[in-house]
């Protein structure tokens, strides 16, 4: 009965929705009705909160156990503590993509309704927002219906969810994702109503900036989630692949951190306003390119959704469509848009360009690489594989052009040239700080890699950089802008720790018999396999392996296991990490061998706390620029 | 079950010295070990929908990880010991695609279409 | 130069969208994707009865099955292998990673539908051949390996990927 409801009512919004849309294309080419946009907003409103309870009963529907709708009965299980049931809902294609709808309809009604109803673009960007909203109702209600019911009488128990994805991380992970990828809507629909209205006197950089900037921090959160998911669940001790999934989230955070950079020149400095506004448009369609990889089964990914050919054609169809719409219109207007203002060659300005060039660049390797395959088995059929050590290859000149403009840029200027003094004063420190600190490394470490150095080098640029600003800032008084300084900061140790990790870390692979130890090297100098127990938990078995290891002195216990769910009688492995200030030791368990001795797979990582930490400085950073009183 | 067999084996140890070799992995140097992780972290799961021999659990992986360690301990090098792989998994099977014909597009598309922006830009010099 | 742009603004899109709606509406499993055909690899042997399989055996057209008595996907292929085997498609076994006790009564058990079974239990020739796992299956035109089904073998992957490969063989001689 609530599951008819609930139905009816996602059924009733896209009605709705409908209406608004119809109602305001037949009123387009007559005279405009007084009342026709409070009509509109009234529906749209309505049809929102239609949505936002027919998700609400859909909550309860998981809470309450009921398996006569399939998707529910397929990922979830009467034995799954509360928290678990609600999450088992976006778990999987048909719930995830109803999630996805929930917050793109919040981030749409808070928006839509915070502006005035004499703003210029109100109308324009209603229908953009009620477009995308009804497209996407539609998908899930026509191709990935979470209504679905098991006749005639449901499933007697759930399936359960996949013992994976039992685990807070991976269940606040796409949420956080997806608040990140729908708020560029605003973004999106706000710009594309700007090129429709065609009056460029508007200015429209305040109205979606603070909104901006909120879904940048999603987006920067919930990539940082999976990434930290990846770590420490699924016992390989990576936690980057550019596996495409990863990939398609980290092209549009790439658009988004351009466009926020571009938006703050456009804004304060009233030009890259063409950039900006294509960067805008950029982000959220590369949202929907994300949305539609992931759940065509189009690419060969481990996290790929469904592998259904009508679900991809609607998304590829639906999200070409807009974003077509949206690119024709901007292309259209362009004439019009471009001011005759010449950019200052070593101004804050050009500065600002040449990241936009770059993070494009970005955007493009990345699309090229994960396109790359598709494009050379649709010609002559080969199969080529792209993954890490191409992206690192392209990425390591990348960046550390990046952090040569940004070591440059702090100190620029608007609108001149920075004098030659100033400018070799700021890179002589930082450069030569780097330098020494390189060799240092080496020195110490004695492990060269060209690409990981190139890393090393471009986050200690970026690094000493700033310490430099804030010892001006705290000696000298001079300005220095906190939220920036920070999340820059973040950017640097995130080059540097990511760098540092890949040349220290190293792995040992080791099989010993319960009640041996060996010497494993100069910091592990003891590794004693204890004792391994069998231990019964409430819907899986545990085989608990404890495992002491004298390193650097310090004596660690560690307890890697492997699990076997009941219900799905999948096993997993948990592996255990003792995470200091300066690295990991990570021991996975693997299999008992005939002669009754287990292997064992230890990993020392190192800076992975660091990397972990740089997001957490982006994060504040933007949080500071986002709340800083407006001073001037 | 698990327990009797754990128990059986466990004995069997206390009665026996170690019989086996504890580091799965023993190499001539620590060069070696380098190339020998770096490799298998650029080989191809041939069974996983992504991923590399290095984070699978696969038995073929498996095999494969063995197999790569064989050929690093008796002298292969790194070329010889993924054509060895290739030959027998499909060229699909490295991750590091090969720099020849239409791989050039892929290594240097990248930096040909920074070139290509910076050229645009210089020319317009505009906003 | 402007005009340029504005043209590539709406084209490249455009492209993108094509190309991948092409390549929704193409079947998975035909895909575009080539076999590159290479001689079957070398092996010294025996069969399930313990004799050693002879060189000449791989000649003409023969279907090389990858199984165990472990495996329970074979089971769900055993049928149609049955099926081709009676309609005189010759299918050779390959037992891989099992017990040749385990293996041949499993055959006893649920039929054999092979001229013979190669009893490879370390996987060598398995591995040589790029085996991933069982069930598994290989076309193989006198002693080249020239087509590979990667999980069972069914009705759908018999017409769609070995049937033109057979087909182009025996035109071929």
């Amino acid at each position: 009965m609530i599951g008819e409801i609930s139905h009816f009512l996602s059924l009733s919004a896209v009605l709705l929705l409908s209406l608004v849309l119809i109602f305001n294309l037949f009123f387009f080419f007559s005279k405009i009705h007084p009342n026709q946009l409070t009509l509109s907003m009234r529906l749209f409103n309505q049809a929102c909160w239609l949505v936002f309870i027919s998700f609400g009963m859909y909550v309860y529907l998981a809470i309450s156990d009921d398996f006569s709708i399939a998707y529910i009965a397929n990922h979830s299980n009467s034995q799954l503590p509360i928290f678990y049931k609600i999450t088992s809902i976006w778990s999987a294609h048909e719930g995830s993509m109803f999630l996805w709808i929930v917050f793109l309809t919040a981030w749409s009604i808070l928006f839509i309704n915070s502006l005035n109803n004499n703003h210029p673009l109100k109308k324009f960007t209603l229908l953009m927002l009620s477009l995308i909203i009804l497209g996407f109702l539609l998908f899930l209600l026509l191709t990935s219906n979470p209504f679905e019911r098991i006749l005639p009488f449901g499933a007697v128990e759930g399936a359960d969810i996949n013992p994976v994805l039992q685990d807070p991380a991976l269940a606040i992970h796409p949420p956080m994702l997806y608040l990140g990828y729908v708020g560029f809507v605003i973004s999106f629909s706000f710009i594309t109503a700007y090129l429709l209205n065609g009056n460029f006197e508007l200015q429209w950089e305040q109205d979606i900036k603070n909104w901006s900037l909120v879904a940048w921090i999603f987006l920067t959160i919930g990539i940082a989630l999976g990434s930290w998911w990846a770590y420490y669940e699924l016992g390989w001790g990576g936690y980057w692949f550019w596996d495409p999934v990863e990939n398609v989230a980290l092209m549009p955070w790439l658009a988004a951190t351009a466009f926020m950079h571009s938006l703050f020149a456009s804004s304060k400095s009233n030009v890259l306003k063409t950039w900006t506004m294509f960067l805008g448009i950029l982000i959220f369609a590369l949202s929907l390119f994300g949305a539609f990889i992931v759940r065509s089964g189009i690419i060969d990914s481990v996290h790929s959704f469904a592998n259904d050919p009508e679900r991809g054609l609607y998304l590829l169809s639906f999200s070409g469509l807009i974003t077509l719409f949206a690119l024709t219109i901007f292309a259209y207007r362009l004439p019009a848009l471009n001011s005759s203002k010449l950019v200052v060659t070593g101004s804050k300005e050009s500065f600002l360009s040449m990241n936009n060039i770059l993070m494009i660049t970005s955007i493009f390797s990345i699309f090229l690489g994960v396109t790359y395959p598709l494009i050379i088995e649709s010609i002559n059929g080969d199969k080529v594989s792209i993954g890490p050590p191409y992206y690192n290859t392209i990425f390591a000149p990348l960046i550390l052009i990046a952090a040569i403009f940004i070591m440059i840029s702090v100190d620029a200027l608007w609108q001149r040239s920075m004098p030659l003094r100033r400018f070799f004063t700021a890179i002589a420190v930082p450069v030569t700080l780097s330098l020494i600190s390189m060799y240092l490394i080496w020195w110490t470490t004695s492990v060269f890699s060209i690409l990981a150095y190139i890393g090393i080098f471009s986050g200690l640029l970026i690094l000493f950089r700033y310490l430099l600003r804030v010892i001006n800032n705290l000696f000298n008084k001079k300005f220095i802008n906190k939220g920036s300084a920070i999340a820059h900061t973040g950017l640097g140790l995130l080059f540097f720790a990511v760098s540092m990790n890949s040349i220290l870390s190293y792995e040992k692979n080791l099989n010993l018999a319960p009640g041996q130890s060996i010497l494993v090297d100069k910091s592990v100098q003891e590794f004693s396999f204890n004792n391994i127990r069998v231990i019964k938990a409430s819907n899986h078995d545990v085989i608990s392996a404890e495992v002491s290891l004298l390193q650097d002195g310090r004596e660690i216990s560690l307890n890697p296991q492997k699990r076997k769910y009941t219900t799905r009688g999948q096993i997993t492995s948990e592996s255990s990490i003792h995470a200091t200030f300066l690295k990991d030791t990570y021991l996975t368990i693997g299999d008992q061998l005939e002669n009754g001795s287990w292997t064992f797979s230890l990993k020392i990582n190192y800076f992975i706390k660091w990397i972990w930490f740089s997001a957490a400085l982006m994060v504040l950073g933007m949080l500071l620029t986002i709340f800083k009183k407006k001073v001037s | 079950m698990i327990i009797k067999k754990l128990f059986i084996f466990f004995s069997f140890i206390v009665l026996s010295t170690s019989a086996f070799n504890q580091v799965v992995y023993e190499f001539e140097d620590s060069l070696q070990e380098k190339r020998f992780y770096s490799l298998i972290s650029e080989i191809r799961c041939p069974k996983c929908t992504s991923g590399s021999i290095a984070s699978s659990d696969a038995p073929v992986s498996r095999d494969l990880k063995n197999k790569v360690y064989e050929l690093v301990r008796d002298g292969s090098t790194d070329k010889e010991i993924k054509t060895y792989v290739s030959k027998r998994f499909g060229d699909f099977s490295d991750y590091r695609p090969s720099l020849e014909g239409s791989n050039y597009l892929l290594w240097f598309g990248p930096f040909i279409f920074l070139g290509l922006m910076l050229i645009i830009f210089f020319i317009k010099r505009r906003v | 130069m402007n005009q340029l742009l504005r043209f590539l603004i709406v084209l490249l899109p455009i492209v993108v969208l094509i190309f991948f709606g092409k390549i929704l509406l193409v079947d998975e499993d035909i895909k575009f994707s080539n076999f590159n055909s290479k001689i079957f690899p070398e092996f010294q042997l025996n069969d399930l009865d313990g004799n050693p399989v002879q060189s000449g055996s791989l000649n003409g057209v023969k279907i090389l099955n990858v199984w165990a008595s472990w495996c329970i996907t074979c089971l769900v292929e055993h049928p149609f292998l049955t099926r081709l085997s009676e309609q005189n498609i010759q299918i050779i076994g390959l037992n891989y990673k099992d017990s040749d006790l385990k293996a041949n009564a499993w055959l006893k058990k649920h039929g054999n539908p092979y001229l013979f079974s190669i009893y490879d239990p370390r996987g060598d020739l398995a591995f040589d051949l790029g085996v991933t796992g069982a069930p598994e299956s290989y076309l193989i035109v006198n002693n080249q390996v020239v087509g590979h089904i990667q999980g069972e073998m069914n009705q759908r992957k018999w017409e769609t990927i070995f049937l033109p490969l057979i087909q182009k063989a025996k035109q071929g001689s």
